[in-house]
């Protein structure tokens, strides 16, 4: 058994007055009889949690994410709270779910994790804990929408800080595809016959059904005719040269000519456009919006890991990491300055309001989930 | 203690390590795999605990896993038998030349030090429209448009023989390098010809390691889900990627655990067939 | 090899040369474009540059990741063989009743698909309540590499005849002194080979290590992995290049110094 720090102590307190059998007089009388307990405590809180909490784990996408992280988040960290940070890559959030679902509680703290749909589904695994906003500042300048689908989920407290966001939109070869000819046909290139063997596709099985609905015309948040979102399915599978599975084969499929056109997520079109080739990229309406969060995993040392995010969400880390990987921060641009290049990325809204962005609802989603990835799995196969 | 006492007992000793090791780290655990493989998804959140034949009602009598586990089975030994064709002269290269056998071992194993998604994926810049290959056939002016030549099943196997070639050469290599070539000399000076003592000598006695190579094959092929996952189109795909799929993506724990264990009894039941051809070829060396 | 066999031998060679060259395709294009000036390898190559060994020299989380993977390969190698030639020698050299089914059961840890293996280990070990560590990684490996040793040393170990240990024994050598003049130096090439695949496989696995690793772990293959996000980079090409210019450089340098040692002493 893990010894009980003050912050565990303190969580079960709160959670038993949240829950209402505590009373919130007796509530305070407890808070104080453990500050007495640990005996004068304040002045020396710091000190305290660093005895409590030696490190915290953080687990990411590594590469130059992981670099900036380090660089301007982690190491002032840890020196000033005296908290290791250890952190850990991960190739996707499946995978790590899988990780976390097979783990102890404490064993994984911050992750950063697909913002709307992660966060259901950890929620459905009883996985998320509540976060005290008032220890982090910083949360202040982050842009109030991308807030409220997590509040939507709990609304009592939120388990994680968004951190950036891009979209899902349409990448084309400009030397083979016209502008002209991209706003025209939309999302239905995808299944032009013209392009057979030239069209790629991410083998993600949300995208897939999205991108299915923005074929037939359907609203993806609310589709009515499944039968021909899968037709569309098939159509782009049997067309598609290629599903990728990562920014790392994406890229490489269009720069090298092997597709002509595909979906793909902003930062990446971006990275290729600065590399210097001639790919263009399109939001088609309702091309798929998504955000990413530092979600904090039940179990974790909960004071610890706000510091923390504090740190992660300052405008210098967001940007260094945001110029990183090309996805645009989760800080408002009216209340930050974000720089030069952070303006000039896909996806990017200088308002400050994501009106231009179409969201996954993620209580309609994850609730097909189970249904539809399975489907998903058979209609790839030629089913 | 009896000498038969102690003879009986030293296999044991010797064996317990690695039993205990596999038995602590595999088959413990794998039981955990059995009991999920009753338990039931929910829609969303923990899994349902209880004994349901839901899950193996599923795997067992679904066509789709049927067909995808048959086909896999093909991948695999089409694999195996290319890998079987293409390393086994070369393997006897090796055992026989009088060049440093342990550098060309160790050269056979240098695309590994290449990492496995680096390697699989550099059969792009090979074979892609811009990859060599097309680039060379233009300069020569053999074609004028590129052909497109990835992401199909003979990708798929392709790259299937690259990864698992060096295992089925090193296991030939070593049961070859065991023979005493006297003893083809000696077929040789009874008037056997070269390709005759090479039938009946030098062919059987490196059948276990033929073997051994060709198990390691199949039973790797047949378990990969990376390869296709890089190099195949957007149909193909192979039985562990239907397993990956159910636990990584669908986190379907349950469904996933009798999928593999299906893939599990499957390869056993191979590996069993292996083990009695083994001991049949041991049976001929004793004979012979 | 002479007289009729001399044109079977030819074809003989010229086939593994053909193998060989197939092997080394996807390190060749590695090589190349690890000096290739752009990101991605599209040919004709379009210029030469030492930007990404300068860049790779300059990326401490890869060079941590591969010394880890370096140690723990060495490490994996060593237990693995030591398992699987001790378990060999039981199943060729006694009679254990049931070998069948003890060899099936040491070879499955390759017929599990990876994924499981390492779901189960972790539920197990969650089940118990222990945490991640080096160790653990170190154990998984071994459990996976184990049958590759197994199978090829047991296939030597076949081909080795009973008859010269027995002399040896004849002769009044105990069966441990046996054990290491005759039958070790006779399994050697099996042993190297188990070694050397043991080695291999756990520098290159992906699967299992991505499962296990404790935090702040990490090997090549995972470090690469979740790179692929955001695309990886040449370095990676050229961190290939550096391990075959060691590879292949040591053992020629090795040979290099000896025979020029051999030179200087001799008459």
């Amino acid at each position: 058994m893990k010894k009980m720090d003050n912050t565990t102590r303190y969580e079960r307190l709160r959670e038993r007055y949240r829950n209402g059998d505590l009373d919130r007089r007796s509530f305070l009388g407890l808070i104080g009889a453990a500050g007495l307990a640990y005996g004068v405590q304040t002045p020396f809180a710091k000190y305290a949690m660093a005895q409590d909490v030696q490190q915290v784990r953080f687990d990411g996408w590594g590469g130059v994410v992981s670099e900036a992280f380090r660089e301007h988040a982690f190491d002032p960290y840890t020196a000033e709270t005296g908290i290791e940070v250890v952190d850990g890559t991960f190739s996707g959030g499946d995978e790590y779910l899988a990780q976390v679902r097979a783990s102890q509680p404490g064993e994984f703290n911050i992750a950063h994790l697909s913002g709307v749909f992660d966060y259901a589904r950890y929620h459905n695994f009883d996985l998320t804990t509540a976060l005290n906003l008032d220890n982090i500042p910083n949360v202040e300048l982050v842009i109030a929408r991308l807030m409220e689908p997590y509040r939507a989920i709990t609304p009592d407290a939120l388990s994680a800080v968004p951190y950036d966001y891009g979209t899902t939109g349409l990448a084309y070869n400009r030397k083979y595809i016209s502008d002209e000819e991209m706003r025209e046909k939309g999302a239905s290139i995808l299944i032009d016959e013209a392009y057979k063997d030239k069209i790629g596709g991410w083998s993600d099985w949300r995208t897939r059904i999205w991108y299915g609905a923005l074929q037939t015309g359907q609203d993806p948040n609310n589709i009515e005719d499944m039968e021909e979102v899968w037709d569309a399915i098939r159509q782009h599978r049997d067309l598609a040269l290629k599903y990728w599975g990562s920014g790392a084969e994406l890229m490489s499929l269009l720069a090298e000519e092997e597709i002509y056109v595909t979906e793909g997520w902003s930062g990446r079109i971006a990275a290729l456009q600065e590399e210097g080739h001639d790919i263009g990229y399109y939001d088609p309406p309702n091309s798929f919006g998504w955000q990413e969060c530092l979600f904090v995993i039940k179990g974790s040392p909960v004071e610890a890991c706000e510091e923390l995010l504090n740190f992660m969400l300052a405008p210098e880390t967001s940007i260094a990491v945001a110029e990183g990987q090309n996805y645009p921060p989760a800080l408002d641009g009216t209340k930050v300055d974000l720089g030069d290049k952070i303006p000039t990325l896909p996806a990017y809204d200088p308002s400050g309001t994501l009106e231009s962005l179409t969201f996954a609802d993620p209580e309609y989603w994850n609730g097909n989930e189970a249904e539809w990835s399975k489907t998903f799995g058979r209609v790839q196969r030629g089913y | 203690m009896s000498v038969e006492a102690r003879e009986a007992r030293q296999p044991w000793i010797l064996l317990s390590p690695a039993l205990t090791a596999v038995g602590l780290l595999l088959f413990v655990p794998l039981m955990f795999i059995v009991v999920y493989s009753f338990w039931l998804r929910s829609a969303a959140g923990a899994d349902q605990v209880g004994f349901f034949l839901d899950n193996w009602q599923e795997a067992l009598s679904d066509a789709f896993y049927r067909d995808i586990l048959l086909n896999t089975l093909k991948i695999a030994g089409i694999t195996t038998i290319v890998c079987a064709l293409m390393g086994y002269p070369s393997a006897y290269f090796i055992a026989r030349s009088k060049g440093n056998k342990p550098v060309l071992l160790l050269l056979l194993m240098l695309p590994f030090w290449i990492s496995y998604i680096i390697r699989t994926m550099s059969w792009i810049n090979i074979l892609g429209v811009s990859g060599a290959l097309n680039s060379l056939l233009m300069t020569i002016g053999i074609i004028n448009e590129p052909i497109q030549m990835l992401y199909n099943e003979t990708t798929v196997i392709l790259g299937l023989v690259h990864f698992l070639l060096p295992f089925m050469i090193l296991n030939v290599f070593v049961s070859l390098d065991g023979i005493d070539t006297n003893l083809e000399s000696a077929a040789n000076s009874l008037g056997a010809t070269k390709w005759q003592s090479f039938l009946q000598v030098t062919l059987p006695l490196s059948l276990p390691g033929l073997a051994a190579g060709g198990l390691l094959c199949f039973v790797l092929g047949a378990g990969t889900y990376i390869t296709p996952m890089v190099l195949g189109g957007p149909r193909d795909a192979m039985f562990a990627n239907l397993v990956y799929e159910a636990i990584i993506t669908q986190l379907n724990w349950p469904l996933g655990s009798a999928l593999s264990l299906m893939l599990l009894v499957v390869l056993g039941a191979l590996v069993m067939l292996y083990n009695r051809y083994l001991g049949m070829a041991q049976l001929m060396k004793g004979l012979g | 090899m002479e007289g009729t066999g001399k044109l079977g031998w030819s074809l003989i060679r010229l086939w593994a040369l053909l193998v060989y060259g197939f092997m080394f395709l996807p390190v060749a294009v590695v090589v190349l474009l690890s000096f290739n000036a752009s990101q991605f390898g599209s040919f004709p190559m379009t210029g030469f540059s030492f930007r990404w060994f300068v860049e790779l020299a300059n990326n401490d989380a890869i060079l941590r990741a591969f010394r880890t993977s370096v140690t723990l390969g060495l490490m994996t190698a060593v237990i693995s063989t030591t398992l699987g030639v001790l378990a060999s020698l039981a199943l060729v050299r006694y009679k254990v009743p049931g070998t069948n089914m003890i060899s099936t059961f040491l070879i499955a840890p390759i017929l599990v698909p990876e994924v499981v293996l390492a779901v189960a280990l972790l539920l197990f070990l969650n089940f118990l309540g222990i945490n991640k560590s080096f160790t653990l990684l170190l154990f998984g490996h071994v459990i996976f590499t184990l049958p590759f040793v197994i199978l090829v040393v047991q296939a030597r170990l076949v081909a080795i005849k009973r008859d010269v240990e027995e002399a040896a024994m004849s002769l009044g050598a105990s069966p441990v002194q046996t054990f290491f003049q005759i039958t070790l130096p006779l399994m050697l090439p099996a042993v190297l080979a188990g070694g050397l695949f043991a080695f291999t496989i756990s520098f290159d696995d992906i699967t299992g290590t991505l499962f296990w690793k404790p935090g702040g772990v990490e090997t090549v293959p995972t470090q690469i992995f979740a790179m692929l996000r955001n695309s990886i980079s040449p370095e990676i090409n050229a961190l290939g290049t550096v391990m075959i210019l060691l590879t292949v450089g040591l053992p020629l340098l090795g040979a290099a110094i000896a025979r020029q040692l051999a030179q200087k002493s001799g008459p």
